[in-house]
């Protein structure tokens, strides 16, 4: 059981990485991924791999999988018949959802179609009080009627939220137990089990989507662990989460709603390790694809991580977050800012005679103009390729031979002739202007939440990152850029280096200095013995087990929380006490600003329940401290140097550790290109990173 | 100061979205930071970036109603108060309806950005309070004259070199129901502006004040130059309607509203030339509220992408006569003013309708729709104070329906949680779902409204309805029919009455208000509605089956939940 197999299904293409886990070799590779049924792209992948590190499927010990069948099924419209009960009175909570336009000025606006038709929505007599009192008892036979109806419609799956159930779920469970019983067929979410915490639209949202897509889910997983079995794969099967732990395929069969991000979160895993490994707990990663480009933070060794996100949101943002777009879920995600600036974003000239680029993309297909593919509108890439920073033969290895001159007649034709700018000039200004919108990324990501980027390292990756990683460092004063090896699939690494982890949490509102010790410790002890209980199924040690607190606090009459970590085990008052002062400086860091004196509340607990597991070693790099080979130069434009250079162009592959590569220099490898600009140089360090840091 | 730079494209889109993050970076400290459920959850706030000539250079916004009222409020106030008595680290505080503001609630902190000494412009941010004192809980009411709606703040300096004037900070807080939530709700207001501050500061320190001057300058003339464009791809002509707000909550006299719109070469002009002279009731809007309806309507004929500010704001002209409900003078009361500006919205966009006939909705529920109340909490005597705005009906369009229980034109606050409010305060929503066959039928029905009832078991709490529609429904469009009227009661002792729909009533424990908001207008003919779309309706439950027979012409057979063809032809056949 020598190896871990990652395998990450995007949208275009599914990575596999393979790390052998005594000597940390790592093989890559990539097939096209197959929409219609993901499992096959996941097979093909795995096949491969085996093939090419010519290994027996008996020795892969784990696999780990990034999906994004749960996003699609919402998307797509393909979830599950799905039925709703709630609190009789506010049957129409999906309906009526926020109220709110997703988009202000759109006359032909649409809210998003309930994921559960009217007729299959039903109110039950039963009311609590906020303290979760029992104000009316439930109607049993209005239940049994509902559940009987709901299975003559034939639904799948059934999700129950009832009002105030965050804080007693006693009715909530009831009602489970009469759908089980007259309707054992059904999959039952309750809310007080998938996210109990109060805000009924929320927890609704998140518990519908929770069942709609269990029946997809639990088919989809089942199908790949069946397949797997049947090549003789024995390896334990895990998924990625949206907050990036990873969960069995058994646990994530029943609470998929917790792996919608599945993916994304997998590139800022990768960082956050990269970052540990060479002892960096602050760490920005900044992940440029082929649409998009995202960044996330990640400060003492863990990624920051939001409960307010929208699932199928197309809406734009705006005013701290125009919303009501999409679903919303309140189960916890890795925080990412993902902008439409990607390799394939197009640069247009708008009405008023002002050059852009993006939000609207090539994406693969046509794909930028010197693809070939029939792409007519100048992208990012092209501008890149114009000014000598890619190789047009030596793109993903040569796969695609890039068409030099077809990119520079669409910039000059679409934006240059337009502008009475050098084709030079606009190239450049294509890719200046997508750096000012990713450098906006990521100051919301780290100033506008109150983080000095200096103290952070920018970990670049995905095809695009690393060819603008050093541009956007200097912008943001970023002393330290880390580039991985084949940084287009280090978001698959990131599936291979992550921990068991169960998230709950509870609604506990109350205010600081009226809190009953006793209760805090028995509502955070509940929720650890969930999590114990499911770690111990999956054979975690308890030495590798370990529970981590917080606590959502906010002043007294505010009606946002901030997430602050309690440090130990223990709640003494000495322990209140350090929590209340963490509380203070976040919300002096966060918003500018503390109110010591005023009253503060805990509103929510949350617990991870984490199960350790042993990280695969990096192999280390021969190393050689003399000057790199040089692979061969071209021209390639710097605007510190007022035009085009001849620039030394090095192989990735060739580089020892201690190498030092002097900007202004090109580094190739067959999925990614890092330029190293003047003023900055390239050192290679034992794993073969790359860290560009400047004289 | 001439300036001999270039104007560079590539720098401008830069210093561009640059300066439309810093908006939004105000936006985000605002809304999180806030105390009240009004600014978190709802974003009933706006925050502006002005140049030194205090034109809008940047905006961020959830709620339209405050588009340009800012770019009328802001010259004003700096104006009054004299730039020359503010200073790096000032801020001043104002909301007095006839120095350019709108209504008492909404309350602007301004504050001058200065960078090695110059002032490079200010930010500005206006944030809806739930109450600032006056004749009921949430300030909000029929009153006769402004003096009774609440404290009146001419530009005064609330943050002087960075420290917070306590004096007029406590003569204002002693004025006000819910004292804590608005010293939160402040102090977030000038942790906002001090975002703003911060970055614009920054941006200068990295390219320079000069720079930044230039191209904001450069910025208002793209943006005036793309306005002007837009308008001239609009057909040219003069359209008219009008309308009503249908009492003023003291007489049933009907308010009346006239608008026309003037659309010539790449000029527009709204016309309110006709509209009833001002009265002592809750119907009055001030010319910053009538001219951010103009900016909105103006907003949705063209591309979205347009930026807002000066450039935007310098096309839009308008004709408001003084002293009449479109721009009252002193001293009429104006917290009824967004009701009549969200209604003549409406009106403008049916005098287009004829002109945009695939774009214009039918008549929406176009009007705020209030629910205030407070009163004191038994166990702490504190005083409370609770406000929130119901969501209605949209009009039909002209390829789909209208969006059931949704906010409208202006307006886009989002409900407050059931839970969070029982928790916060002594009140339990016992019921809120949609009005069932409150559509306006057409082709394309309008939507739904919504029924909210609010139970108070415990106290005698002071309950306020600021709303309208309770007359006459939205109209419909092209022969479509208008949405079911909004209707308001009090249940108390078993018995139920009618209430008015700008009323205040003293509740006694145990009784319970009741909203049903209107249902939007339908598009087209009703007897053309898709017999599947009117299946879909009565399958769920939304439209009844003997409405959809009676008014759809559509024969549902509620057993296979098909439509049956053969009578719905018979029955459609009758009508043509």
């Amino acid at each position: 059981m020598a190896y871990r197999l990652g395998i990450d299904t995007g949208g275009t293409f599914t990575d596999a990485t393979l790390i052998d886990e005594e000597t940390g070799d790592v093989h890559v590779g990539k097939v096209s991924s197959t929409p219609r049924d993901p499992s096959l792209g996941f097979m093909e992948a795995t096949r491969r791999i085996l093939d090419k590190a010519e290994i027996e499927p008996i020795e892969v010990g784990y696999i780990v999988h990034g999906t994004t069948v749960v996003t699609n099924a919402i998307i797509e419209g393909k979830t599950a018949r799905t039925g709703f009960i709630t609190t009789g009175g506010f049957r129409d909570l999906l309906e009526i959802a926020r109220q709110i336009r997703p988009s202000l000025y759109d006359l032909q606006f649409e809210k998003p179609r309930p994921l559960v038709p009217r007729y299959l929505c039903f109110g039950v007599p039963e009311r609590l009080d906020a303290r979760g009192n029992i104000l009316e008892s439930l109607n049993e036979k209005a239940v049994s009627a509902a559940a009987s109806q709901l299975r003559r419609e034939g639904v799948e799956s059934i999700a129950v939220c009832l009002l105030h159930a965050y804080t007693n779920p006693v009715h909530e469970q009831r009602v489970g137990e009469i759908l089980r019983r007259d309707f054992p067929e059904a999959m039952v979410s309750l809310s007080s089990e998938v996210s109990p915490e109060f805000r009924e639209y929320f927890r609704a949202s998140t518990t519908v989507i929770n069942a709609c897509i269990r029946p997809v889910a639990a088919r989809y997983l089942e199908n790949i662990q069946a397949r797997l079995r049947e090549e003789g794969l024995t390896a334990q099967l895990l998924v990625m989460q949206s907050s990036g732990g990873v969960l069995t395929f058994g646990a994530a069969a029943k609470k998929p709603v917790f792996l919608v991000e599945s993916g994304p979160a997998a590139g800022v895993i990768a960082a956050t390790y990269l970052g540990d490994t060479l002892g960096h707990p602050n760490v920005i990663s900044f992940d440029m694809g082929g649409t998009t480009a995202k960044a996330g933070l990640v400060q003492d060794g863990r990624p920051q991580v939001t409960k307010d996100y929208e699932v199928g949101a197309t809406a734009q943002a705006g005013a701290g977050g125009a919303r009501g777009g999409g679903y919303p879920i309140r189960t916890p995600v890795i925080d990412l800012v993902e902008i439409g600036a990607g390799g394939g974003s197009i640069a247009w000239i708008d009405p008023g005679g002002v050059l852009r680029v993006g939000p609207h993309s090539a994406g693969a297909d046509p794909g930028p103009v010197c693809y070939g593919k029939g792409g007519e509108e100048p992208t990012i890439t092209d501008a890149n390729l114009m000014l000598g920073r890619l190789n047009p033969d030596y793109f993903l290895g040569g796969d695609i031979a890039l068409d030099a001159e077809a990119a520079r007649k669409a910039i000059q034709q679409k934006c240059a002739d337009p502008l009475g700018l050098d084709p030079v000039e606009a190239a450049h200004g294509i890719v200046e202007i997508a750096n000012a919108a990713m450098v906006n990324a990521l100051r919301l990501v780290s100033v506008q939440r109150g983080y000095d980027p200096r103290e952070f390292v920018l970990v670049a990756f995905g095809g695009a990152g690393p060819v603008h990683a050093c541009r956007l460092a200097a912008e943001m004063e970023i002393p330290t850029t880390l580039i991985p090896m084949s940084p287009g699939t280090t978001s698959a690494m990131g599936l291979l280096v992550t921990d068991l982890k169960h998230d709950y949490s509870t609604t506990f509102i109350c205010q600081v200095d009226k809190l009953d010790l006793k209760e805090v410790a028995t509502a955070f002890s509940n929720m650890e013995k969930q999590g114990w209980a499911i770690l111990e199924e999956e054979g975690v040690q308890d030495k590798d087990k370990d529970f981590l607190r917080q606590v959502d606090m906010r002043y007294v009459g505010q009606s946002y929380e901030l997430t602050v970590p309690h440090s130990g085990t223990e709640f003494t008052p000495a322990g209140i006490e350090a929590l209340l002062v963490r509380f203070h400086r976040e919300h002096d860091r966060t918003y500018g600003y503390s109110a010591p004196e005023e009253p503060a509340e805990f509103v929510n607990l949350r617990l991870s329940a984490i199960g350790r597991i042993a990280k695969p070693r990096l192999r280390s790099l021969d190393s050689n401290s003399g000057t790199p080979a040089l692979k061969t130069s071209r021209p390639v434009y710097f605007f510190e140097r007022n035009g085009f250079v001849d620039c030394p162009i090095y192989d990735r592959y060739t580089l020892a550790a201690g190498n030092i590569v002097n900007g202004p220099a090109i580094v190739e490898e067959i999925d990614s290109t890092t330029v190293i600009h003047p003023g900055y140089r390239g050192t290679v360090d034992t794993y073969g990173n790359l860290i560009l840091t400047g004289e | 100061m001439p300036h001999a730079e270039q104007i560079d494209p590539i720098r401008f889109e830069v210093i561009r979205n640059a300066l439309s993050e810093a908006t939004e970076e105000m936006a985000i400290a605002l809304r999180r930071s806030a105390y009240s459920t009004n600014i978190k959850t709802r974003a009933d706030f706006s925050c502006v970036l002005f140049d030194s000539r205090v034109r809008v250079v940047a905006q961020a916004f959830a709620q339209p109603v405050h588009l340009g009222s800012l770019s009328l409020l802001v010259p004003r106030m700096v104006e009054a108060y004299g730039a020359e008595n503010l200073g790096p680290g000032d801020a001043i505080l104002a909301n007095d309806p006839y120095m350019g503001g709108v209504h008492l609630n909404d309350i602007t902190l301004i504050s001058p950005v200065y960078h090695n000494n110059t002032c490079l412009g200010y930010v500005a941010n206006l944030a809806h309070h739930v109450d600032v004192g006056g004749g009921s809980p949430a300030s909000i009411g029929a009153f006769r004259e402004v003096f009774q709606e609440g404290v009146i703040i001419p530009p005064v300096k609330l943050v002087e070199r960075g420290e917070l004037v306590t004096n007029i900070f406590d003569l204002i807080l002693a004025q006000i129901r819910s004292k804590r939530e608005m010293a939160g709700d402040l102090r977030a207001q000038i942790a906002a502006n001090n975002t703003g501050v911060r970055r614009l500061c920054a941006l200068a320190d990295r390219i320079g004040g000069d720079t930044v001057s230039f191209y904001i300058r450069e910025l208002i003339a793209y943006t005036e130059r793309r306005t002007r464009v837009e308008i001239r791809n609009l057909p040219n002509g003069d359209f008219s309607a009008d309308g009503q707000v249908d009492n003023d909550g003291f007489t049933d006299r009907p308010v009346h509203l006239a608008a026309q719109i003037s659309i010539q070469s790449d000029q527009i002009c709204f016309d309110f030339t006709g509209s009833d002279v001002q009265r002592s009731a809750p119907v009055n809007s001030t010319a910053a509220m009538t001219f951010s309806a103009c900016a909105y309507v103006l907003k949705c004929l063209i591309d979205p992408d347009v930026p807002v500010n000066a450039g935007f704001y310098n096309v839009v002209q308008m004709v408001a006569p003084e002293g009449t409900v479109v721009n009252c003078s002193p001293h009429a009361p104006v917290v009824g003013g967004w009701e009549t500006q969200l209604r003549l919205t409406d009106v403008m966009l049916r005098a287009l309708a004829p002109a945009f006939p695939d774009n214009i909705p039918a008549g929406t529920k176009a009007m705020v729709c209030h629910a205030g109340f407070g009163g004191i909490i038994a166990s702490t005597g504190e005083y409370y104070c609770f406000l929130e705005t119901l969501g209605g009906g949209y009009g039909g369009r002209a390829a789909s329906d209208g969006p059931d229980a949704v906010q409208t034109h202006g307006q886009n606050t989002e409900n407050a949680p059931i839970e969070e409010t029982e928790i916060n305060y002594p009140v339990r929503i016992v019921r809120y779902e949609l009005v069932e066959n409150s559509e306006g039928p057409g082709k394309f029905r309008g939507g739904l409204g919504l029924r909210r009832d609010y139970l108070f078991p415990d106290h005698e709490a002071s309950f306020t309805i600021l709303a309208d529609r309770d007359r006459k429904g939205p109209r419909g469009l092209f022969g479509g029919k208008p949405g079911r009227i909004a209707s308001y009661f009090l249940n108390s002792n078993g018995k139920t009455v009618r209430l008015g729909s700008k009323t205040t009533v003293q509740l006694q424990p145990g009784d319970i208000v009741s909203y049903r908001t209107c249902g939007g207008g339908g598009y087209g003919l009703p007897a053309e509605r898709d017999p599947e779309r009117v299946l879909r309706d009565v399958r769920n439950g939304m439209v009844s089956r003997e409405r959809a027979r009676v008014i759809y012409r559509t024969e549902i057979d509620t057993e296979a939940w098909r439509v049956n063809d053969g009578e719905t032809m018979r029955l459609r056949s009758e009508i043509t």
